[in-house]
C-alpha cells in the first residue's frame, strides 16, 4: 500500500461493500478487500479485459450475497437490525431537534400554521363542494327547479311538484322538500330546529332507508292526516341520547304535538350539502308552519319547494329534461299569467351542492379561501425550507465527515429527510388540533345557512388524509431540498475548504434568496388585500343608513306562541307604546314590522299601474314595512312629497301606501308617484293609492344599491310581532332596561326577542365584512411574520458565514455602519425584487377581489402605498437586528473563530 | 445425525471443506487452494466465500481457530473443518464419486470406452 492513502480501486470496492449489513461488513471487510486486491493485481498482469471481468464478477457476487445477507438479516436474529438503524436515525434526528429547541419550536409552529389553516379550509370546502352526497346510486338522482321570475333555476311551487310526479315513466320517485326553522319546546328549554316539510317519496328518491321505524307513507302527503316527524340520525344521536324509544314518542314543535315515526338514515342530513336538516316533517304536518303554509300548498304563485327525484331505469337526464320542458310548456299554456316563459331545469345531483343560485358563488369563495390558505402554506414551506437549508449549510462540515466516513449520499439525504418529516409530522398533528379549533371558530361566524340550521363540518378521514398528504409533501420537499443540495457536496472539497469562504454555495444562496423573495411577494399581496378590504369596511361603515340612528333604541316584541293575532294584540302594543312615550327621556315612540338594514324578512309581489317590468311577468318583488303614524318622524325619515300616515288611516276603507324615493323614481319616471296605484299580483286584489314619498333608507344592507321600498299603515294590519323604535335624549343602551320593564308591566307573557341601540344593530350588519378584515388581517400578519423571520434567517446566515471577513474589515478600520450596510444591501435587493413581484401580482389579483367589495377599487393607492411602506419598515427591522449584531462583533473574537 | 438423504451442500461449501481438508487456512488461503485444486475454473467471489464461511460456522461445519504460527498476520482469521464438516465432505465426495461411477458406466468419461 502506498503512503498517499488507499488507491482508488479498493476504495471503490469498499463503497460496494456498504451494501452489506454493518455487522457483516465489520467482520469481513478487510479480508474481502484483500482478496479482491490480490485478484486485481493478478488480473492486471493479464490486461484490462481481465480487470474488467474481475470487477463485473466481484460486484455481481457482492450484490447477490449482500442481498442474501440482508434478507437473512431480516429473517433471523437481526430482524431488529434494520429497524434499529431506522430507529437510530429517527432518534438521532429527534435528538438534534431537541438540542435546538428554538429552531424546532419555530419550524413546528410554521408547519402547524400552514397545515392547520389548510386542513380547516379543506374541511369547509370539502363539505360544501366535494364530499359526495350519501345517496344510493347517485347518478340516477336529479334535482328539478322551476325558474324564478328572473328566469334562473330556483324553487318550485307545490302544484308544479305534483305535476312532476305524474311522469311515472321518467321518474321512479319525485319528492318535494321545503326547509324551515321551527321551535322545539323541550322541558329543558326551547331549541331551534332546522326542519324540512318533505313528501313520502323523498327517501326513495335518494335511495336510503330509515335506521329505525319508518318513513312517511304517501297518505301523509295531504294535510289532515296528522302531524308526523322523522328525526335525523344526527339529531337522534346528539340531542336525543340515541334512545330507540323515540319512535312513537311525541315532540312539541311551534306549539303543536308531532309524533315521531322514525329515525333517518345514518350519515344523511338532507340534500343541501353541509347544511343540516335536524328533522323531517310530513306534508300533512304543514299546519305546524302556519296557515299560510297550508294555503301555499295550492298556490302556483309561491315557489317554496325543492324537488329531488330518482330517474327511472334507463332514463337519461336529457330525456328527463325533455319531459320537464314539455311540462313547463304545458304550464305556460294553462297558467299564462304565472308561468309564461318559466322553464323547468333538471340537474344531475352531482351538479347541485346547495342550490343552483348559491352554488355559483360557492366556487369563487372556495377558490379564494383555498388560494389564501395555499399561499400561507407556500410561505410556511418556503420558510421551513429556508430554515432547514440554513441549518443544513451550518452542518456542511458534519455532512462531509459523514460522507468521508463512508455514509452514502442517499443515507445522508435520508437523515435530512427524516428531520424534515419529523418536523412536518409534529406540525401536522398540531395542525389538526389547530384545524379543529379553527372549525369551531368558523361555525361561530355569521355564515348564511339555508334553512337557518347548523353546518356539518368535521375533521373526518378525508381531512386527515389531506393533512397527511400535506405533511408528506412539506416534509419530503423541504427535508429533501437541503438534503439533495448537501448530499451532492464534494467530500474532499468541503473538508479542505474553509466553510466560510464566500465563493461556496452561490447556487444555494440564490435558491435561498428566491425563497425570501417569494415570501415577500406573497406577504405584499395579502397585506395590500387586507388594506383593500379594510378600506371597503371603512367606506361601508360611513354609509348613511338613511335614518337618524343616534339616541335611538329598538325593542322587538312578539306575542307568545299559540296566542292568536287579533285586535287585542294591537291594543296591547298600543298601550305599550303609550307607556314607553311616558318614560323620562323618551321623545318619540314608533312601531314597525322590520328594522332598517335588516337582511331578513319577506318580500311581496306587487303590480304597479303603468309600469312595465323589464323582465319577468310584469310584477315586481318588493321589500316592505308596516309602520305607524309616528314612524317617519321618529326615525328621521323625511317625507318628500305627499304625507305620512295619520291615525285616521286606520278607519279609511281605501288601501293606501307610501313609497320611498327610489320606488317613486323607478315606477313613475315622469314624477307623479303620489296618486299612482299599486295592487297585489292577482287582478282581483284592490288598488292602493300612493299617498306619500319618503327619503330612502337602507333596507337590507348598507352596501346595497338603491332599493325600492313600500310602507303600509300598521293601523290596517293585525301583527303578532313588531319593533318599537324609541327616540330618547339620553343613552339608548341605558333606556333598554326601562323599555323591557314597560313591556313586562303591560303583559308579562310577551316575548322580547331583541333589544338595544339601533346603532349597534346597524353596526352588526357589518360583521361579515369585519370577519373578512380580521381573517385577511390575520393571514397578512402571519405572512409578514413568516417573511420577516425568513429575512432574519437569511441575514443571520450571511452574517455567520462572513464573520471572519467582517472581523478583518472592522480591524482594518471599516465603519460599523458600512458593515451593516454591506449585509443589509444584499438582502434589500432580494426584498425589493419580492416587493415588485408582489405589487404586480396584487395589481393583477385584487381588482377581481374588489369587484365583490363596496366602495373601493382594486388598485386603491392607499392600500398599495400603505402595504408597501409597512412591509418595508418591518423587513428593514428584521434585517437590521442580526446585521447590527455582526457590526458590533469583537473583531478579535471574529478572527479567532475562523 | 443427518441421514444420507440430506440436501447436498452447495458447491461453495464443498470446495471450502475440500480446501480445509489439507489443514487450517485463512480466507485468502482457502480461495487460493480452491483455485489451485480446480485449475482456476472455480473462483469463489469474495462475498460468496465469506458469506459461506459465516454460514458454515453457524452450522458447525467449520470453526475459527488461532493462527498456526506467530509469523502470520494476527488479524487474519483461520478456519478449521469440524468433525461434522469432515463428515459432510466425505458424504458429498462419496455422492459425487457414485455419480462419476454412473458416468463412467455410461461411457461419458473420456478414456473409458
Amino acid at each position: 500500500m502506498s503512503r498517499e492513502g488507499p488507491p482508488r480501486g479498493p476504495r471503490l470496492f469498499r463503497w460496494a461493500l456498504l451494501l452489506y449489513p454493518a455487522a457483516f461488513r465489520r467482520a469481513y471487510e478487510e479480508e474481502m478487500t484483500a482478496l479482491f486486491e490480490q485478484r486485481r493485481a493478478r488480473a492486471r498482469e493479464r490486461g484490462l479485459g481481465a480487470v474488467a471481468r474481475l470487477w463485473v464478477r466481484s460486484l455481481t457476487d457482492v450484490m447477490g450475497t449482500a442481498l442474501g445477507e440482508r434478507r437473512a438479516d431480516g429473517e433471523k436474529t437481526d430482524e431488529e437490525g434494520m429497524m434499529k438503524t431506522w430507529i437510530k436515525d429517527v432518534t438521532d434526528a429527534a435528538r438534534r431537534l431537541v438540542r435546538t429547541p428554538l429552531f424546532t419550536f419555530g419550524a413546528v409552529a410554521i408547519v402547524t400554521l400552514g397545515i392547520g389553516v389548510n386542513a380547516a379550509a379543506f374541511a369547509v370546502v370539502d363539505a360544501f363542494l366535494f364530499r359526495p352526497p350519501p345517496f344510493d346510486d347517485p347518478t340516477r338522482v336529479v334535482r328539478i327547479f322551476q325558474d324564478s321570475d328572473d328566469g334562473d333555476p330556483s324553487s318550485s311551487s307545490f302544484p308544479a311538484y305534483r305535476d312532476m310526479t305524474a311522469f311515472r315513466d321518467v321518474f321512479d320517485a319525485v319528492a318535494a322538500v321545503s326547509p324551515e326553522a321551527v321551535t322545539w319546546e323541550r322541558d329543558e328549554g326551547d331549541e331551534s330546529l332546522a326542519i324540512a316539510y318533505t313528501s313520502a317519496a323523498y327517501l326513495d328518491a335518494v335511495g336510503l332507508q330509515p335506521v329505525l321505524g319508518r318513513w312517511f307513507e304517501p297518505a301523509l302527503d295531504h294535510v289532515g292526516e296528522g302531524f308526523y316527524a322523522v328525526v335525523a340520525h344526527r339529531t337522534w344521536r346528539t340531542r336525543m341520547g340515541a334512545d330507540p324509544r323515540v319512535v312513537g314518542s311525541t315532540l312539541r314543535l311551534n306549539g303543536q304535538v308531532v309524533t315521531v315515526i322514525g329515525v333517518g338514515p345514518e350519515g344523511f342530513h338532507g340534500i343541501n350539502g353541509p347544511a343540516v336538516t335536524d328533522l323531517w316533517l310530513s306534508i300533512s304536518s304543514t299546519p305546524v308552519g302556519g296557515s299560510f303554509r297550508v294555503a301555499n300548498l295550492d298556490r302556483r304563485e309561491d315557489h317554496w319547494y325543492d324537488v329531488v327525484a330518482r330517474l327511472a331505469d334507463g332514463v337519461s337526464i336529457e330525456q328527463a329534461q325533455a319531459a320537464m320542458s314539455a311540462l313547463a310548456a304545458r304550464l305556460a299554456d294553462d297558467f299564462p299569467d304565472l308561468n309564461r316563459g318559466r322553464g323547468i331545469t333538471v340537474f344531475a345531483s352531482s351538479d347541485v351542492r346547495i342550490h343552483p343560485q348559491v352554488d355559483g358563488s360557492l366556487y369563487p369563495a372556495a377558490g379564494l379561501l383555498l388560494g389564501v390558505v395555499g399561499l400561507v402554506l407556500l410561505l410556511a414551506c418556503a420558510n421551513l425550507a429556508n430554515l432547514l437549508l440554513v441549518r443544513g449549510m451550518a452542518r456542511g462540515p458534519e455532512v462531509a465527515v459523514r460522507r468521508a466516513l463512508g455514509a452514502s449520499g442517499g443515507r445522508v439525504a435520508s437523515l435530512f429527510l427524516i428531520e424534515g418529516l419529523l418536523l412536518s409530522g409534529l406540525g401536522g398533528v398540531a395542525g389538526l388540533v389547530l384545524a379543529r379549533y379553527l372549525l369551531t371558530l368558523f361555525l361561530r361566524l355569521p355564515v348564511p345557512v339555508p334553512g337557518g340550521g347548523t353546518l356539518e363540518l368535521a375533521l373526518d378521514a378525508r381531512v386527515a388524509v389531506f393533512a397527511f398528504l400535506l405533511v408528506l409533501v412539506t416534509g419530503v420537499l423541504f427535508g429533501l431540498a437541503p438534503a439533495l443540495r448537501l448530499a451532492r457536496t464534494d467530500v474532499a472539497g468541503a473538508l479542505r475548504e474553509d466553510q466560510r469562504s464566500a465563493s461556496a454555495g452561490r447556487r444555494t444562496s440564490a435558491f435561498r434568496n428566491a425563497l425570501v423573495a417569494v415570501q415577500v411577494a406573497v406577504s405584499i399581496v395579502l397585506l395590500v388585500g387586507t388594506g383593500i378590504v379594510l378600506r371597503s369596511l371603512v367606506t361601508v361603515g360611513a354609509v348613511d343608513a338613511g335614518v337618524d340612528v343616534e339616541r335611538l333604541a329598538y325593542l322587538g316584541v312578539a306575542l307568545p306562541r299559540g296566542v292568536a293575532v287579533g285586535p287585542e294584540a294591537s291594543v296591547t302594543f298600543q298601550t305599550i307604546a303609550e307607556r314607553m312615550a311616558a318614560l323620562p327621556g323618551v321623545t318619540g315612540v314608533a312601531r314597525s314590522t322590520r328594522l332598517p338594514v335588516q337582511n331578513s324578512g319577506g318580500t311581496t309581489t306587487r303590480f304597479v299601474e303603468g309600469y312595465i317590468a323589464p323582465a319577468g311577468t310584469g310584477n315586481v318583488e318588493l321589500n316592505y314595512n308596516w309602520v305607524d303614524e309616528t314612524y317617519f318622524e321618529t326615525m328621521g325619515i323625511s317625507v318628500e312629497v305627499g304625507r305620512a300616515f295619520v291615525l285616521d288611516d286606520g278607519v279609511d276603507p281605501n288601501p293606501i301606501v307610501i313609497v320611498n324615493e327610489t320606488a317613486a323614481r323607478r315606477f313613475w319616471s315622469n314624477g307623479g308617484a303620489v296618486g299612482g296605484r299599486i295592487r297585489g299580483e292577482s287582478a282581483e286584489s284592490p288598488w292602493a293609492n300612493v299617498v306619500g314619498v319618503v327619503r330612502d333608507s337602507k333596507v337590507r344592507t348598507l352596501d346595497e344599491p338603491e332599493t325600492p321600498f313600500l310602507y303600509f299603515p300598521l293601523s290596517r294590519a293585525a301583527v303578532g310581532r313588531l319593533y318599537f323604535m324609541v327616540r330618547t335624549d339620553t343613552d339608548p343602551t341605558v333606556l333598554t332596561a326601562a323599555l323591557r320593564a314597560t313591556v313586562r308591566e303591560v303583559d308579562p307573557t310577551l316575548d322580547v326577542f331583541e333589544a338595544g341601540p339601533l346603532e349597534t344593530h346597524i353596526s352588526t350588519s357589518l360583521d361579515p365584512l369585519r370577519t373578512g378584515v380580521v381573517a385577511m388581517g390575520g393571514f397578512s400578519l402571519l405572512a409578514i411574520l413568516l417573511a420577516s423571520l425568513g429575512i432574519y434567517a437569511v441575514v443571520s446566515f450571511v452574517v455567520a458565514r462572513r464573520t471572519a471577513e467582517m472581523g478583518i474589515r472592522i480591524a482594518l478600520g471599516a465603519a460599523r455602519r458600512r458593515i451593516v450596510g454591506m449585509v443589509v444591501r444584499d438582502v434589500l435587493v432580494t426584498v425589493g425584487v419580492g416587493m415588485v413581484v408582489g405589487l404586480g401580482l396584487a395589481a393583477l389579483i385584487l381588482p377581481r377581489v374588489a369587484e365583490a367589495l363596496f366602495g373601493v377599487g382594486g388598485l386603491d393607492p392607499v392600500a398599495f402605498g400603505g402595504g408597501a411602506v409597512l412591509f418595508l419598515a418591518v423587513s428593514a427591522v428584521a434585517a437590521w437586528i442580526p446585521a447590527r449584531r455582526a457590526a458590533h462583533a469583537d473583531p478579535v473574537e471574529a478572527l479567532r473563530a475562523s | 445425525m443427518p441421514d444420507s438423504n440430506a440436501t447436498p451442500p452447495r458447491p461453495a461449501v464443498f470446495h471450502i471443506l475440500l480446501a480445509l481438508a489439507g489443514g487450517d487456512l485463512h480466507g485468502l488461503g482457502i480461495a487460493d487452494e480452491v483455485e489451485r485444486a480446480t485449475d482456476g475454473t472455480v473462483e469463489l467471489g469474495p462475498g460468496t466465500l465469506y458469506r459461506s464461511l459465516k454460514q458454515m460456522a453457524a452450522e458447525g461445519l467449520v470453526q475459527e481457530t488461532v493462527a498456526p504460527s506467530p509469523e502470520t498476520d494476527p488479524r487474519r482469521k483461520y478456519y478449521r473443518a469440524t468433525a461434522e464438516g469432515r463428515r459432510v465432505l466425505a458424504e458429498e465426495a462419496g455422492r459425487l464419486a457414485r455419480i462419476v461411477e454412473v458416468a463412467r458406466d455410461r461411457h461419458v468419461l473420456p478414456g473409458s470406452a
